[in-house]
């Protein structure tokens, strides 16, 4: 709806300038103000953020820690993504599988993922199994709660349109309702992704060596605050890729929701 | 004239909502091949009037015969336009106009030709790649009415499917309806509180009563078609039709 009006063209130059206006300020700030005796300038964290493809932070090169951090993230998100869906659906079609799950849902939804640390090392130890669990938390709900939301929202008319040209109920389910379905899904993909990706930092903060999120705690452990930036910066930019691939897929598989807009 | 197989029989359909008596006790036969259009006052129950008939409400009495066995939509090929617009918003004007036959696995190459006629007699062929998002109010309707016809059906109900047009559209949408009718020879029960659209379209009226509904009577329409609705015989029957459902 915000793009009405605008052309992609003139979208994507006003986020950059946008963007540009922010660093002169962040620049003008560090430059001239008590905040540089805290805080490096923006040519300082991107020359460094930059140069970390050439020359690694701690054992890795940039590249490598986003790689490893996007890998920690996406397993747990595709697990928590295909039963979010599975859930979802099932808890939108099925009363007594709404009696059942939902409750729970409702109960450890609101619980942020880092307050599930103690308990994920206890159960699943210092390696990978903890974080994968932490961001598995991050997008698991997220994603149930759009997609049952999405079966909730099937038109009624679409329903007995489909029955009165003979469909019968399993195939009300899979033309009507899961079609139905598929921009509430993606929505909550879209939504889960970057709540995955911004847990990497907690999740990351379980005993690791590599990762985008390791940039951050080590540069708060030796006192680097370049460093520390240089990983939001990382997370910051990997973020806005994978969400804008993302909406593109989701542009593709739900061109009849865009079209006409 | 010589009476044709009753396509549709109705014995003693009544369907109550709780104590809410709706439908009271309804009596009437519809030919092979009829028009049919049924009014009556505003509120009087026409639309669960349709829904019992198609069974989406079960009726609470009585039973409705189709070529007499009960009716069944999942065994019979009824369709149904709906006074909403009830095109599937996540398929092309094409796989609309496709879906009921694809449900009910009609082989491809029938399919396609059906699916061929249906878009050309609508004047959708060149938007068969459209979605619903991308149509106007009138090709929508004629997107459902396409979807209706190219399954063939034995019986076509119609929810007043052109209440929410303006008067050029609905004329227009009239002529290929009924150009589709005598194309198809379907059966065909069209609900509408317009009555000059009663008068333009059946061949016979039925008009209910305020509720407890029940048939009032039904007027046969002789007028040749194409109708001229400025004509005096038009006339006088639309104002047959309106006394008989005044209700001021």
């Amino acid at each position: 709806m915000l793009a009405t009006g605008i052309t992609k063209g003139r979208r994507v130059a006003y986020g950059i300038f946008g963007i540009f206006v922010f660093m002169c300020i962040w620049y003008l700030a560090t430059k001239y103000t008590s905040l540089g005796s805290v805080m490096p300038d923006p040519v300082t964290v991107f020359s460094g953020f930059f140069a970390a493809f050439v020359t690694p932070i701690g054992t890795k090169t940039m590249a490598l820690h986003i790689l490893i951090s996007l890998r920690r993230m996406l397993i747990p998100y595709a697990i928590g993504a295909l039963s979010g869906v599975l859930i979802g659906v099932l808890m939108g079609w099925y009363r007594f599988a709404d009696a059942i799950f939902m409750p729970y849902i409702q109960m450890l939804r609101p619980i942020p993922p880092i307050a599930w640390i103690p308990l994920s090392i206890i159960w699943f130890g210092f390696d990978e199994g903890s974080k994968y669990f932490l961001i598995f938390l991050a997008c698991f709900f997220t994603i149930a709660l759009t997609t049952y939301n999405g079966v909730h929202s099937v038109d009624e008319t679409l329903i007995r349109a489909a029955k009165m040209l003979g469909a019968k109920d399993y195939q009300l389910f899979t033309t009507i309702v899961l079609p139905t379905t598929v921009p509430y899904i993606f929505s909550g993909l879209q939504v889960a992704l970057g709540s995955a990706w911004a847990t990497i930092v907690a999740a990351e903060m379980i005993r690791s060596s590599e990762g985008v999120g390791w940039l951050i705690v080590r540069g708060q452990d030796v006192g680097n605050m370049t460093q520390i930036m240089i990983g939001i910066v990382a997370i910051a930019i990997t973020g806005l890729l994978i969400t804008t691939i993302m909406r593109g897929v989701e542009a593709k598989l739900c061109a009849w929701a865009e079209r006409g807009k | 004239m010589e009476k044709k197989e009753p396509k549709v029989v109705v014995n003693h359909l009544t369907k109550k909502f709780g104590d809410l008596l709706v439908l009271d006790d309804l009596n009437f036969e519809v030919s092979e091949g009829e028009f049919l259009c049924i009014v009556g006052p505003t509120g009087c129950g026409k639309t669960t009037f349709l829904n019992s008939l198609t069974r989406l409400y079960e009726p609470t009495a009585g039973e409705i015969l189709v070529n007499g066995i009960p009716v069944d939509p999942k065994k019979q090929n009824i369709s149904y336009i709906f006074q909403e617009y009830s095109s599937f918003p996540w398929l092309t004007v094409e796989q609309n106009v496709r879906f009921g036959l694809d449900i009910k696995r009609v082989p491809k190459a029938e399919a396609d030709a059906s699916v061929e006629e249906m878009l050309d007699i609508v004047g959708l062929t060149k938007f068969r790649n459209y979605y619903p998002s991308q149509l106007s109010i009138s090709m929508l309707q004629r997107v459902a009415i396409a979807r209706a016809f190219a399954t063939k059906p034995e019986l076509l109900l119609m929810d007043e499917p052109y209440g929410q047009l303006d008067i050029d559209l609905r004329f227009k949408l009239e002529d290929e309806l009924l150009k589709l009718w005598q194309r198809t020879g379907t059966t065909v029960l069209f609900i509408t509180h317009n009555i000059e659209e009663a008068v333009y379209l059946s061949q016979n009226i039925m008009v209910l009563t305020n509720k407890p509904t029940s048939v009032k009577t039904v007027i046969p329409n002789p007028l040749p078609l194409p109708r001229d609705v400025m004509s005096q015989e038009f006339v006088d029957l639309r104002n047959q039709v309106t006394d008989l459902i005044k209700w001021w």
